[in-house]
């Protein structure tokens, strides 16, 4: 009698299990929703917080009366996008619009899970070279983005002009100049070193400037920028806090007055315009007089998921070229504080918003992450935030790089 | 004979009767550093809450100036999510309850050989990362309508903690004397009976700790608030908080303060449940 | 004693027996709705070779053991099992004999212990966010209170977070600090349910004291104590947003653990499969303390 209650327990669970993943797994054909009737679109992005949720919302509106559909907008934490994502697709519940932070794109495009462009005759030759690389695989352009940011070097003029000091452009400069401003509880400089791929992101423009390259981690141009690093923490002049820093934490360093210098991005200007002293900002500095300062791309951009349902589809596309057109392009640039992609437009918006002038010139020279290794490029960014990690703590800068990439 | 009477003298008329004793006064005071000890990190969130820049970077030790900025927006913001919040945390407590205190019984009380089994199959459930469990739900939830429901969230956030549940109730139900139970059986109780009227009045305790966890479990969950809602219909107000942290700017002090605005109601039922925990539950009613 | 039942056929299933049966079903059905799928999933997860890719087109090859090995031989499995090794047993070291400790402290009587006993569980009301943001400002080596307290008194700056040495003991003390609440609730409740009269019954033969706790409270508290180590374990083995939010695993991997290669290599490497193996031998970790339980509890039980 026992025997038999285990053996019913067994199958029912066995069967229960079975039933279950037939549940989850298949999900049946949702493709895109509404079927077939294209007056809605459903959106996703990770514009939770204010104030961009309202300020995207806006845009997000203008486009959707131009395009002519109503929209259903799902906004999550930065964090969980690709997770959610890949539930959606999972589920082959996605949306019929799609944002994404432009390193991501090409990995999810690799999946075969968004629809190019060119199948909807979107025309891609305004956007800067930048921006196209980050969105295309193997040849294909999968999404486009009205504004993107980058990196800069943020100073406090006041303090600068205290000490008779000018804004450093070269490695040495920065270097003097940190020190310099190193006083009490104040340090001269502060950068975010964490050990997630923001800490790779603040690092990419001193690797790119010198000639280092994510296709060759282990190289003497890349332990050069590292030892800069190591150098500026190993002089005082950056708090040995930066290997835990977000850029968050470095932008509140600086407002409370216990950097004279950071590197971060126009996104914090909102919160600077807050603060108690007068800032500017200069393009990164070089290791050489001369040479071009190279920042990362950041941004994101809008794509179309193959959600199987032509009608949908093409509106979508028209939707996101709406999100990027000259219009939208502007208007979100000036709100957000970014830079338009539209290289016809970068101009025209320098001379509306002068705060931004170093990021604008940064922005020309500015390269897509994902650019040279595509779908590769997050192994890449994991070996450069550890060799980073690794040689702040004490590992020698040329070895650095080799023994990270034994991670 | 004396002992028994002496327990049945309900505690706080006793100690009403005498005058407070100097012993208790040092007790208060040692718990009152204790706390302040445990609690000194809370206090230190208070403290940032109330900082125009949401961050402790230039604060002192108290906070002389204190700004209320992310006060008004937590609770313009905030007020509705809470009462979701709310709603789904008691909920799950009776969902819990209801369906882990029987089993807990059984499983404390029945012979049955597969108890270990069962008891294992638990364990290993609360071995699983949550995120493995989140994933499989959304598309279960998409398919039966419980997304952005109070029902969908209540029954989630609950199968979190039926399985610690049991094994924490079977852990206190084992105490129950066997006489007791075996006592009811002879006067012709049945089964459910016996659970109803004589084990679960002695497992207050039990009863009492599992449910404190079960609000807390629910209270805290994030992993089911984000994979089960797609809307801002429904918002538990740990989803809620999110609202200020972005990809890139964070408002601190509004995080800090909405996480002091959630705690208080959470607090007061906690207090509340918390005198119930008496001593004594079970003593007395053995003879 | 149980009333004599007539022997009845074998075969047939006595009311009483249903009746008890229906006391755990609605359980049992609970448990393998939500936790059935998720285990097999799991498990059948780690041997195929699960990338975002899958999501999409659900083709997933079956690579046999081939995560396991990646998972055992990468560098960073050593150190972190280490880790977690030492993460898990300073904090339950910690979590509990504070949590004991506390929780036989409010055994006595005194004004406003009920209202304290609910203050201590305010650090698990706290989103685990707003825990560790504030945690890490405490723990600042700069500027953090934390180490202001410490220069009152002449010592030097400890780099909580920043140095590979410190960096796993910072944590293991925000962890401490996170399961007293836990720790304390659950003894405190049990202690409760130790009859008053064993106390008394052992004062009047003169055992009070430490005599008293250790022939009656841990006796008693047997079962108690046992449900709160075994959970203790294996909710610690999962901690994964107590040390993501103070240190992501750093500084330079000195806080990486096992939990959190499986986190990260599922998402953010988006190995799934591989990050798969790493829990499920994170489980199969804290399946040998549930066995070790159960035996336990079995003894108790037939005893």
């Amino acid at each position: 009698m026992h025997k038999n209650r285990i053996l019913l327990t067994a199958a029912a669970f066995a069967a229960g299990t079975v039933a279950l993943s037939g549940c989850s797994g298949g999900g049946g054909d949702k493709g895109g929703d509404g079927g077939g009737d294209a007056s809605t679109l459903t959106v996703l992005d990770y514009y939770n917080n204010e104030p961009d949720k309202t300020l995207v919302q806006e845009a997000l509106d203008a486009c959707a009366e131009e395009v002519g559909v109503t929209l259903e907008r799902e906004t999550v934490p930065g964090a969980d996008l690709i997770q959610t994502v890949l539930q959606r697709a999972q589920s082959k519940t996605m949306p019929d619009v799609l944002m994404l932070d432009n390193p991501d794109v090409q990995e999810i495009a690799a999946t075969g899970g968004l629809a190019p462009l060119s199948e909807f005759d979107v025309d891609t030759s305004p956007f800067t070279q930048a921006i196209i690389d980050a969105a295309t695989y193997e040849g294909e352009v999968y999404g486009l983005g009205p504004a993107v940011n980058t990196l800069g070097l943020f100073y406090n003029v006041d303090l600068l002009k205290e000490k008779g000091i000018e804004p450093p452009t070269t490695w040495d400069e920065l270097k003097e100049a940190s020190a310099a401003l190193t006083e009490g509880d104040r340090y001269g400089l502060a950068f975010s070193a964490i050990a997630n791929y923001e800490g790779t992101w603040q690092f990419l423009p001193f690797m790119w400037s010198n000639g280092g390259d994510e296709t060759e981690l282990d190289s003497p141009e890349n332990a050069e920028a590292l030892q800069l690093w190591v150098d500026l923490i190993g002089d005082g002049s950056v708090s040995q806090g930066a290997v835990n820093w977000t850029q968050g934490d470095v932008k509140d360093q600086f407002m409370a007055g216990k950097a004279a210098m950071m590197v971060n991005g126009p996104w914090q200007i909102p919160s600077l315009q807050e603060a108690d002293f007068e800032w500017s900002s200069v393009e990164i500095p070089v290791n050489h007089a001369g040479e071009d300062s190279v920042a990362p791309l950041g941004g994101e951009v809008w794509t179309v998921p193959e959600t199987g349902n032509d009608a949908t589809k093409a509106k979508a596309a028209e939707f996101v070229e709406c999100m990027s057109n000259e219009k939208t392009s502007m208007s979100i640039a000036e709100a957000r504080f970014l830079v338009p992609t539209r290289t016809d437009i970068i101009d025209e918006y320098i001379e509306k918003v002068p705060d931004m002038a170093a990021f604008g010139e940064q922005i020309k020279t500015a390269r897509a992450r994902t650019g040279k290794l595509g779908a590769d490029w997050p192994d890449a960014a994991t070996v450069i935030y550890n060799a980073i990690q690794l040689g702040i703590t004490g590992t020698p800068a040329d070895e650095a790089f080799a023994k990270a990439e034994q991670g | 004979m004396t002992t028994t009477e002496l327990l049945t003298v309900h505690p706080s008329a006793a100690s009403r009767a005498r005058a407070l004793k100097p012993k208790q006064v040092v007790y208060a005071i040692i718990g009152i550093v204790i706390l302040v000890i445990m609690l000194f990190p809370v206090y230190w969130m208070i403290n940032a809450s109330l900082q125009p820049s949401g961050n402790t970077l230039t604060a002192g030790i108290f906070p002389t100036n204190p700004s209320w900025a992310g006060y008004e927006k937590a609770i313009t913001d905030q007020g509705a999510n809470l009462v979701t919040s709310l709603i789904i945390s008691v909920g799950a407590v009776i969902v819990c309850l209801a369906i882990a205190a029987p089993a807990a019984y059984a499983l404390a009380q029945f012979r049955y050989r597969w108890i270990s089994v069962a008891l294992l199959i638990i364990l290993i459930g609360q071995m699983i990362p949550g995120i493995v469990i989140a994933n499989a739900l959304y598309a279960a939830y998409n398919d039966l309508g419980l997304l952005n429901t109070h029902v969908g969230l209540i029954i989630a956030d609950a199968s979190q903690s039926i399985p610690f549940a049991i094994i924490v109730m079977r852990a206190f139900m084992m105490n129950i004397h066997p006489s007791i139970i075996e006592a009811a059986r002879v006067d012709g109780a049945g089964q459910v009976r016996t659970f109803w009227s004589i084990a679960l009045p002695v497992s207050k305790n039990a009863l009492i700790t599992a449910g404190l966890f079960a609000f807390l479990f629910a209270w805290s969950d994030f992993l089911f608030a984000l994979t089960l809602t797609t809307t801002s219909d429904i918002r538990p107000v740990t989803l809620g908080i999110y609202q200020y942290l972005g990809t890139q700017v964070s408002n601190w002090s509004a995080v800090m303060a909405t996480a002091v605005l959630s705690s208080l109601p959470a607090i007061i039922l906690l207090l509340i449940a918390q005198k119930y925990i008496a001593a004594g539950a079970m003593g007395g009613s053995v003879k | 004693m149980t009333t004599a039942t007539p022997i009845r056929a074998r075969r047939r299933i006595r009311r009483d027996d249903v009746v008890k049966f229906m006391f755990v079903v609605p359980a049992a059905v609970y448990v393998l709705l939500f936790f059935g799928y998720p285990i097999v999933k799991n498990l059948t997860m780690s041997f195929q070779d699960y990338t975002t890719k899958t999501f999409f087109t659900g083709e997933a090859p079956w690579v046999g053991l081939d995560n396991y090995v990646t998972a055992i031989t990468s560098n960073l499995f050593g150190p972190s099992l280490l880790n977690t090794a030492l993460f898990t047993a300073g904090s339950l070291l910690g979590q509990f004999v504070i949590g004991l400790a506390l929780a036989l402290f409010f055994q006595k009587k005194f004004p406003l212990s009920s209202v304290m006993r609910a203050l201590l569980l305010l650090p698990w009301l706290l989103p685990l966010i707003v825990a560790s943001a504030t945690w890490r400002s405490i723990l600042d080596q700069d500027s953090g209170i934390l180490n202001r307290f410490l220069g009152v008194f002449g010592l030097d700056a400890v780099p909580w977070l920043t140095s590979p040495d410190v960096a796993l003991i910072a944590v293991i003390i925000v962890n401490i600090w996170v399961g007293i609440p836990f720790n304390v609730t659950l003894l405190y409740g049990g202690l409760q349910d130790i009859p008053e009269e064993l106390y008394e019954a052992a004062s009047l033969d003169g055992a009070t004291g430490w005599k008293a706790f250790w022939h009656i409270t841990l006796p008693n508290l047997r079962a108690v104590i046992s449900v709160t180590l075994v959970l203790g374990v294996v909710y610690t083995l999962k901690v994964l947003d107590v040390i993501l939010g103070l240190t992501g695993g750093g500084p330079a991997n000195a806080t990486q653990t096992i939990a959190i290669r499986s986190y990260q290599t599922s998402f953010i490497d988006f190995e799934f499969g591989v990050g798969a193996a790493f829990s499920n031998i994170l489980i199969l970790i804290s399946l040998v303390f549930a066995i070790i339980y159960l035996r336990g509890t079995r003894k108790a039980v037939d005893e």
